[in-house]
């Protein structure tokens, strides 16, 4: 080769060797200079102990057996008990409730067409029919029970078929049908008067997972507007409105909740007529959403303010009016800039719906606590309890982490 | 005073599109704008250069009124430029703008920057306005990228997607605000080339810019701001071979 020719063609080389594959990553990542190679070992060393031991107590040692026994109550609490239902099992209430979701699910993943929507519907109701199948004896969970857990599959599949196959398959009918199937899933709990199978049950007999889940559905989906609402207002022109805003968010952000839900129960009677229908559950909601719509607006006006005021000019040069600027332009990107600190916020009010222990009311931590409490023989099994219950909080946090990351990623698209 | 002194408004003629009096505008205690008087005909193509902080993009501002004049008068097509936000409104409508960092909205794709306000403002269909916007973007040369979002454009096709989505709400005036300025030299031939083709279909210009070039062959007058005031205007033969003023002399020789 004429040295000419080099010249004219500098040479594209491979990388060195040990740049590439598990040897240059080892290198790079975990051994790059003494004090890295120490933390690599150290933790290497921390990690098989952890696991070695941990694992031989879960294994070997722990008795899991409380979590059955406790059984259909870590889902529903007293739902079902002889007081609150008297002569039935109101198991197959929750139960259906429970089909509305995975058949709302199973359209969502026919209209986004897979990706993160399939996965989640995919896992909610393959999830509940495995539940079917779990060793326990017919005593504790019926047969009826069974069947209705299995026809989650169906649901599934119904409802991919209803947005594959009809004008529903839409998102924004899904929005809509998402709230009918919220209040439809109330009015089942609760049932109606006179109604045989809908037997009224009282909300202090709703329990377990079931009421964290009621308590951060109804929070999640009322404090995210009433938040944008609050952040819209504490930064509007008019300052009656902005002073509003301010003392709202200080006041309902300066208390802790656990104070607030106990306000609830005497200050909220005051703000409603004296034979209002109202009980403890509608106060929590209340007071969940509204201590965490102060946080949530201050968020999104984190996200307002990041915005380039260039943006607002461009809108209004064009002569679109504020509130359609507000609507097109201004919140789609304050909102996406602040997704991560969104969902911290719904995680974070998704664990404090345990704090309902506080006005009487049986969650899922709280019916937990109380029946170690009332069977002392389970009293060296509370471990094993509590570590489940851990468990079961972190698969759902872990979801809502999940898919805010997906969604980060699809809007994305475009980023500067 | 004369009794028979006609107002402003009759001393209008059919042809005169802006028409500023004594404009003034502070920010906070500094004077920007020291007494504007202007007038601009339909389908005149206006070269604005001057100093940075003399006040000349703030001026092109209040004409759409995303800056508030303090006093004097403006009249846009007619209209009076005053705290009447149907009025502001209308005459946004009549008003494109573009601007220097382009400003285009990121969230959304080029095909929708352009056709959001034709469709929310002007109540287009949504067939026109896809149709309409691939005819801008065809004018602007681009039409291949309707598909995308900004942030996947250089920043000459930005610039030319924001001159398109201006001229979607079919304005009477366009607004430039130092259009090249953050772009790469050559990038800014493939603007310019763009507002040429616009100066020569008969819209009227105000153009913020220091592309002398471009002036001395598409403006019909230029205006040389300075510390708030217009402190010379005329042909750019005229500014270019014998300017009147020091102060534009020095400008020029600065620059060119």
């Amino acid at each position: 080769m004429s040295a000419n020719s080099v010249l004219s063609a500098p040479l594209i080389l491979p990388p060195p060797r040990t740049e590439t594959g598990m040897v240059g990553w080892m290198r790079a990542n975990l051994f790059s200079s003494w004090h890295n190679s120490a933390m690599t070992v150290v933790a290497t060393i921390s990690l098989v102990l952890a696991l070695w031991f941990g694992l031989g107590w879960i294994l070997l040692e722990a008795n899991w057996a409380v979590v059955p026994t406790l059984g259909g109550r870590i889902i529903i609490g007293q739902y079902n008990i002889e007081a609150a239902c008297p002569g039935q099992n109101c198991f197959w209430r929750p139960q259906a409730a429970l089909l509305l979701i995975t058949a709302l699910l199973g359209m969502a993943w026919a209209v986004a067409g897979g990706g993160v929507t399939k996965r989640i519907a995919l896992v909610v109701g393959g999830a509940a029919a495995a539940f079917a199948f779990l060793p326990y004896g017919l005593d504790q969970m019926g047969l009826d029970v069974r069947l209705l857990l299995l026809a989650n599959l169906p649901a599934l599949a119904a409802g991919w078929a209803l947005a594959r196959y009809t004008r529903l398959g839409s998102a924004s009918w899904i929005a809509i049908l998402s709230v009918i199937a919220f209040i439809l899933t109330l009015v089942l709990l609760r049932g109606i008067p006179g109604v045989p199978l809908l037997h009224p049950v009282a909300v202090i007999y709703w329990g377990g997972l079931m009421l964290n889940l009621l308590l951060a559905v109804a929070g999640i989906a009322l404090s995210f507007p009433v938040g944008i609402v609050l952040a819209l207002g504490r930064r509007s022109r008019l300052q009656v409105v902005k002073l509003l805003c301010i003392v709202f968010i200080e006041t309902f952000r300066g208390v802790p909740l656990i104070t607030l839900l106990f306000m609830s129960q005497v200050l909220v009677p005051l703000a409603f007529p004296e034979n209002f229908p109202q009980n403890s559950l509608v106060r929590a909601a209340i007071v969940i959403t509204l201590f965490s719509s102060a946080y949530m607006a201050e968020n999104i006006r984190g996200g307002l303010q990041s915005l380039h005021p260039g943006q607002v000019e461009a809108a209004r040069a064009l002569g679109l009016p504020g509130w359609q600027t507000t609507l097109f332009i201004s919140l789609p990107q304050a909102i996406r800039n602040v997704i991560p600190p969104i969902v911290g916020q719904f995680i974070s009010l998704f664990k404090d719906t345990s704090l309902v222990y506080i006005i009487g009311m049986l969650d899922v931590v709280e019916i937990s606590r109380a029946f170690i409490q009332g069977n002392p023989e389970y009293l060296a099994n509370a471990k094993e309890l509590f570590i489940f219950l851990a468990l079961v909080f972190w698969v759902f946090t872990y979801g809502m982490s999940y898919v805010s990351r997906r969604v980060e990623q699809h809007l994305g698209v475009g980023e500067r | 005073m004369v009794a028979n002194e006609p107002t402003i408004e009759q001393t209008i003629e059919t042809d005169d599109i802006i028409v500023c009096r004594d404009v003034h505008k502070w920010f906070g205690d500094f004077h920007v704008l020291r007494g504007i008087t202007t007038t601009i005909k339909k389908g005149e193509v206006v070269v604005v250069f001057g100093p940075s902080g003399s006040g000349k993009s703030t001026f092109i501002r209040t004409i759409n009124r995303l800056e508030e004049h303090q006093r004097g008068d403006i009249f846009v097509d007619g209209i009076a430029l005053t705290n009447d936000t149907r009025n502001i409104d209308a005459i946004r409508r009549d008003v494109g703008m573009v601007f220097q960092s382009f400003n285009l909205f990121p969230h959304l794709k080029v095909m929708t920057n352009i056709t959001l306000a034709p469709m929310k403002v002007r109540k287009l269909p949504a067939k026109q306005a896809v149709a309409q916007a691939m005819e801008l973007l065809e004018r602007v040369g681009i039409p291949e990228q309707a598909d995308k979002y900004p942030a996947e454009l250089s920043g000459g096709q930005q610039q030319r997607v924001a001159i398109a989505r201006a001229l979607a709400m079919q304005p009477k005036i366009m607004l430039f605000d130092e259009p090249t300025s953050a772009l790469d030299p050559e990038m800014i031939k493939e603007v310019l080339d763009a507002m040429r083709e616009l100066a020569t279909s008969g819209m009227t210009m105000i153009v913020v810019t220091h592309e002398m070039g471009f002036a001395k062959e598409v403006a019909d007058r230029m205006m040389m701001f300075d510390d708030g005031v217009i402190v010379e205007e005329g042909s750019p033969e005229q500014i270019f071979e014998a300017p009147r003023s020091d102060r534009t002399k020095l400008f020029l020789s600065q620059i060119l």
